[in-house]
């Protein structure tokens, strides 16, 4: 007999509907064959789908069962299609009887019958949306994933076994209300609060306009001045994702499989620092069935790259054009995946290989060659997309010393409440602008109407552009970064004082 | 010893299993045709076509059914036995133009026959 089992299967940022039939029949010899292109891990779904079903007290009859995943052409990976083909085997069995309406299964089965945590449950919900699926089944663990999208019926399933008493009708599931997950920042990524940090004042500030107007940013400065710990501080600063950001961001983390068990929307706005070793797919995306890089995983967040130029060359390069686009486009033999990826860089590194180079203290043993070799890493084209230099000097050893009541520094959460502030300022802006968040998002058309500049803001702008000779880029990139320090003082227009901060960053004095 | 028991009770197996062929209409050709890479337990013929068969006895199912210790492996190679079979008895065998590989299957007392494997 022939069975009809609908799920999906995910390809790039979508998912894509997939028929998955099983015909069991007597005659022939016993053996199970899954055809239409299946991967390795869809290959060994025998052995678990059969295990499983004997395991939960069901009859596994030995026949000569045929599996086939339509289309046939689309290439087809993950453990994913362990439940409907099990639900098919028990259909065609005579076992149980299939939902009248149409619904998805989806899952994989553990040998005990029961159902693991699988990837790309948000992207199936939003496919059944979008086809008038009104059911879903999908393992428990990832249940609250999919309940987030209204209008479909999520039914959170434990094991093969509850799922066959509830479609013989024994024995019901109810359908899971969408749990809201915790809109609070994860402590475990916030390493250290700004107000740990002693002196590079001048930093901070940086970092709290980087972060409201989410513009990338590249420390500078010998080992040990606190660069690092920066960085791991910025996460505190940053503000929440607004609801569209957020489904963007859950998005890709379905996809990646990188939402918790129990876990529902990504709320907070992510934080990747993946080693400088990393490869060229792994921070761009890739693979045979393209998958998103790091730069994806930071999508609306932060990609901090500590050691910058220890970096290969072919990686960074390739950042190039993802920092300017914000989305990546990735073409296989499979096909081509677009991923969105409009991050924040934060970048930090020594100016030469030893490390002391501009250090008012320790002497430089580096040969201008050694210089010049690990300059040329931090090439013209990277620079120019970032917006904020910063050179993070060695602290007073002084400063360090003060007590606990003389540290006026001030708190992330202070600075964290500023941020938002002006976030909310251009959120209002860019309110029916598709895909523009904040102010680094801006495409230079938008720059006339939102980022209008005093006549004595654009005079002191004109002049640097031409002293410094900074590239038109640049040019828009400063109008930009103005634009969010006048958002962070409130201010309507863009003053020269706007101007004159942005210009500091950006200007790159050799000590 | 072990190993005697088992090649006892394998060809006990074949035995039923070509009594049954036999009743069916199968004309009997060789049994046990080895060369290195391995063995056919029965070659008989049915109407025009040459059968290659492959036995497969248990005595109960306690570790698992007959059909599920016949693997793709098993039948690839049938297939080269029976192709170095088919050179060896040109004479014989040559007016033979159709081929297939069939398994008998003995469970306990009850015996299952399945026609052309592929």
């Amino acid at each position: 007999m022939l069975t009809k089992v609908w799920s999906a299967a995910n390809y790039g940022l979508e998912a894509v509907e997939i028929e998955t039939e099983v015909n069991v029949a007597e005659k022939g010899f016993p053996g199970f064959t899954v055809v239409g292109l299946a991967s390795k891990a869809i290959e060994e779904a025998k052995e678990r789908v059969k295990t499983a079903i004997l395991n939960s007290d069901l009859d596994f009859d030995t026949a000569k069962i045929t599996v086939n995943l339509a289309p046939a052409d689309l290439p087809k990976e993950g453990a994913c299609y362990d439940l409907p083909i099990a639900i098919g085997i028990l259909a065609s069995s005579a076992q149980i009887e299939m939902p009248k309406d149409k619904a998805y299964f989806f899952g994989e089965l553990s040998l005990d019958g029961s159902l693991r945590h699988s990837r790309g449950v948000f992207l199936l919900a939003i496919l059944a949306k979008e086809r008038g699926v009104k059911k879903i089944f999908v393992p428990r663990l990832c249940a609250n994933e999919a309940a987030v999208v209204d209008g479909v019926e999520v039914y959170p399933v434990d094991s093969l076994k509850v799922l066959v008493k509830h479609l013989r009708g024994q024995c019901l599931i109810t359908p899971l209300k969408y749990v809201e997950s915790q809109d609070l920042l994860d402590e475990s990524v916030v390493q250290f609060d700004f107000s740990e940090i002693l002196g590079q004042e001048s930093a901070k500030r940086a970092l709290e306009i980087a972060a409201a107007g989410g513009h990338n940013i590249f420390l500078m400065g010998p080992p040990g001045s606190g660069k690092t710990m920066l960085s791991r501080a910025l996460p505190g600063i940053l503000p929440p994702l607004s609801e569209e950001e957020s489904l963007e961001v859950t998005k890709i983390y379905s996809i990646t499989g990188n939402i918790p068990p129990g876990g529902s929307l990504i709320r907070n706005r992510p934080f990747r620092s993946p080693h400088h070793t990393t490869s060229q797919v792994g921070l761009i995306g890739g693979g045979s069935n393209p998958r998103p890089g790091e730069i994806s995983l930071a999508h609306r967040g932060v990609l901090f790259l500590d050691e910058f130029p220890e970096v290969t060359r072919m990686s960074l390069e390739a950042l190039r054009q993802p920092l300017e686009d914000g989305n990546v486009t990735i073409s296989r033999a499979a096909g081509s995946v677009n991923f969105p990826c409009q991050f924040m860089l934060v970048a930090a590194a020594n100016l030469c290989p030893c490390g002391f180079l501009g250090d008012s203290k320790k002497e430089c043993k580096c040969n201008i060659h050694q210089i010049m070799n690990y300059q040329k890493k931090l090439s013209g084209p990277i620079m120019d997309r970032i917006d904020l230099h910063l050179n993070v000097p060695s602290v007073d050893v002084n400063k360090l010393m003060i007590g606990e009541s003389e540290n006026l520094a001030e708190k992330s959460e202070n600075i964290r409440k500023k941020v938002i502030a002006a976030r909310n300022i251009q959120k209002k802006r860019f309110e029916n602008i598709l895909r523009v968040h904040s102010n680094s998002d801006m495409k230079n058309k938008h720059l006339k109407e939102f980022a209008k500049l005093e006549d004595r803001a654009n005079l002191l702008l004109k002049q640097a552009v031409n002293k410094f000779f900074l590239s038109a880029r640049t040019y828009f990139r400063l109008i930009k970064v103005s634009r969010t320090i006048a958002d962070l003082e409130g201010s309507e227009n863009i003053n020269e004082g706007h101007v004159a901060e942005a210009l500091q960053y950006r200007i790159r004095t050799e000590e | 010893m072990e190993k005697q028991f088992n090649y006892i009770k394998g060809r006990y197996g074949e035995n039923i299993a070509k009594e049954h062929l036999l009743k069916k209409g199968f004309v009997f050709i060789e049994s046990n045709f080895e060369n290195k890479i391995g063995e056919i337990d029965l070659i008989m013929s049915d109407r025009d076509w040459l059968v290659f068969i492959e036995v497969k006895y248990k005595s109960d199912n306690r570790l698992g059914a007959p059909e599920e210790m016949i693997s793709n492996n098993k039948i690839w190679q049938i297939r080269k036995v029976a192709e170095s079979f088919l050179v060896e008895r040109k004479r014989d065998v040559g007016q033979y133009q159709k081929y297939r590989i069939d398994a008998v299957c003995i469970l306990g007392d009850k015996i299952r026959h399945y026609e052309n494997l592929n």
